[in-house]
């Protein structure tokens, strides 16, 4: 009977192309070792009871669910959070839309110029992108001076630290992402369709919005659900540019985790909120996409 | 065309220019900061600087603090580039030469750490590592950035591997060379610049990551972005613009050389 399964499972690796089985291992395991298994020791996590400080009491119990949802201080943190969410992704989504397709009709160095300045800062570290924002966003600041000096302000206002500093960079941040996801899609485009709706008298706004941006829409729902996931989860932008209003569940996740060790807590209102981002961003993929077929290809 | 009609198009076509040049500088702007301030001669970060000095250079590698985690950065990086460039390899080759269950369900779970709020792997590798009692501060920082770089170069080798013709492979095989020879004298030389950009992309967002670095760090080992995070908690000092410049510096250097390597356009599409 051994004997019988062990060829059996044999001649199948044969099949499969030997190699593959053995190449797929490694990363397979590190997968499961280093992701799944962590996630649902999270899971676990939450479900333990909250002790003293630093501790926690192994239990199985939903204390730390109740604990989170009746808190009124949590739920404001949660609605701030989707707020920022959704104000960034829909300022960032409509830039990037812009400005990858001016890269795509770009040509030569000016499309070069304008994939470096996409792809420099998303390489470059997120307390860079945040802390260079103050000198400029602050009372006495480069904005400031220059709104005022024009005369568009009568006296300096405080961007950062604020909203307008925390949304600005929280926009900076998700951006570059958001334009390469639209621009890989529209790269594939065929601008002999835009021609064609211009010849047969489309303007150049109306050939813009009926052919491009359908062209592009699985595109502009990726950049729409990584912006969205990304934003919802803002730590950097609003600690560095924000003032204590700009509050959101990943700064409350990090001083539960970090100052006042609270795991279960912390594992609970992580997983409820990734809950929560996931179904309103199946509901936007939806939306975008008439299905969550698009996803692939990021 | 009518002259009402030219006129209207070449208006849009200057606000067009207009607009896309204005989101140009507006993203070039903090990294412009970033190099201008460092050289600045004040305590405070100030832009446009009023004088201008090297004090902040000089602070920099006269620091124990700086010059260490330059050190923890570079190794976490090179570890980081060196595991997920191996893993997605392989990974991706084994997924492109083969239609099993596994094959398939395996890119969407490898891309799943790139769409989950990086607060939330780092809490929830903070409790595993806690949980299993493994305390090798370099490592658990290194696991954390495979996590991230792995998809990103998984799916650059599947675009390289696609372009790949597989009957070069095959002749080689059938002309009796071992696969593993194979690998190394047929596949490898064709396929060698997409492992170099993985790599170098890999070593990058190791060296620029801060949030999971900041759940996992210890005492002992921190990474630049961290520290530059907790010295700008207790004061805006230029110190973190030199740092900054440098890890800028590193970015565009990796930039160009994967631009040398392929074009960028190319680049662009994959990342």
């Amino acid at each position: 009977m051994a004997e019988l399964s062990f060829a059996w499972l044999g001649e199948r690796i044969k099949r499969q192309d030997a190699g593959s089985v053995f190449l797929i291992a490694p990363l397979a395991a590190f997968e499961l070792v280093f992701f799944v298994v962590p996630f649902l020791i999270l899971v676990r996590m939450s479900l333990n009871a909250n002790a003293d400080p630093g501790f926690y009491q192994p239990a199985w119990t939903l204390e730390a669910y109740r604990a989170v949802l009746a808190s009124g201080l949590y739920r404001d943190l949660v609605v701030f959070s989707f707020e920022l969410g959704v104000v960034a992704t829909v300022i960032a989504v409509s830039l990037a839309l812009f400005y990858a397709y001016a890269a795509y009709r770009a040509t030569g160095l000016r499309k070069s110029l304008l994939l470096f300045s996409i792809i420099l800062p998303l390489l470059t570290t997120l307390v860079v992108k945040t802390y260079a924002w103050r000198p400029l966003l602050s009372p006495n600041g480069v904005l400031n001076d220059l709104l005022v000096g024009v005369g568009l302000l009568g006296s300096p206002v405080q961007f950062a630290p604020g909203m307008v500093g925390t949304v600005i960079g929280q926009v900076y941040i998700v951006f570059p992402y958001a334009v390469l996801s639209i621009y890989s899609v529209l790269s594939t485009m065929d601008w002999d369709t835009v021609e064609a709706a211009r010849d047969l008298g489309a303007s150049r706004p109306r050939s813009f919005l009926e052919v491009v941006v359908p062209e592009a829409l699985p595109g502009i729902a990726v950049a729409t659900v990584v912006s969205f996931a990304w934003s919802v989860g803002a730590y950097a932008a609003p600690s560095q540019l924000g003032s204590g209003a700009q509050t959101t569940f990943a700064m409350e996740i990090e001083s539960l985790m970090l100052t006042q060790f609270d795991y279960p807590t912390g594992a609970a209102f992580s997983l409820l909120m990734l809950a929560a981002m996931l179904v309103v961003s199946l509901g936007v993929m939806r939306l975008l996409t008439g299905s969550i077929g698009g996803v692939e290809g990021v | 065309m009518s002259e009402v009609e030219l006129t209207r198009e070449r208006v849009e076509d200057a606000l067009f220019r207009a607009g896309y040049w204005l989101l140009f500088a507006v993203i070039m702007l903090p990294i412009v900061v970033v190099f201008v301030t460092s050289f600045q001669r004040g305590e405070y970060l100030t832009f446009p600087p009023q004088e201008f000095s090297l004090r902040w250079y000089a602070q920099f590698f006269a620091s124990a603090e700086w010059l260490s985690a330059v050190r923890d950065s570079i190794v976490i990086g090179v570890g980081a580039s060196v595991l997920s460039t191996a893993l997605g390899v392989t990974g991706s080759l084994a997924v492109q030469r083969s239609d099993s269950t596994l094959a398939r369900v395996l890119p969407p779970v490898i891309l799943l750490p790139l769409l989950l709020p990086p607060v939330v792997i780092g809490l929830t590798l903070l409790i595993y590592f806690n949980r299993v009692g493994f305390g090798n501060t370099y490592l658990t920082i290194v696991v954390a950035h495979t996590l991230w770089a792995t998809p990103l170069v998984f799916f650059v080798m599947q675009s390289v591997f696609a372009r790949f013709d597989w009957d070069l492979r095959d002749a080689g095989m059938d002309l009796g060379a071992r696969p593993s020879r194979v690998f190394y004298h047929v596949v490898l030389p064709n396929v060698r610049s997409g492992v170099v950009i993985s790599a170098v992309v890999a070593f990058i967002v190791s060296l620029q990551e801060f949030i999971m670095a900041l759940f996992l760090k210890s005492y002992e080992v921190q990474t630049v972005p961290v520290l530059a995070w907790t010295s700008l908690q207790s004061s805006l000092t230029p110190l973190v613009s030199v740092v900054s410049a440098f890890l800028v510096a590193v970015s565009v250097l990796g930039v160009l050389v994967s631009a040398a390597l392929m074009n960028i356009e190319w680049l662009a599409e994959q990342l």
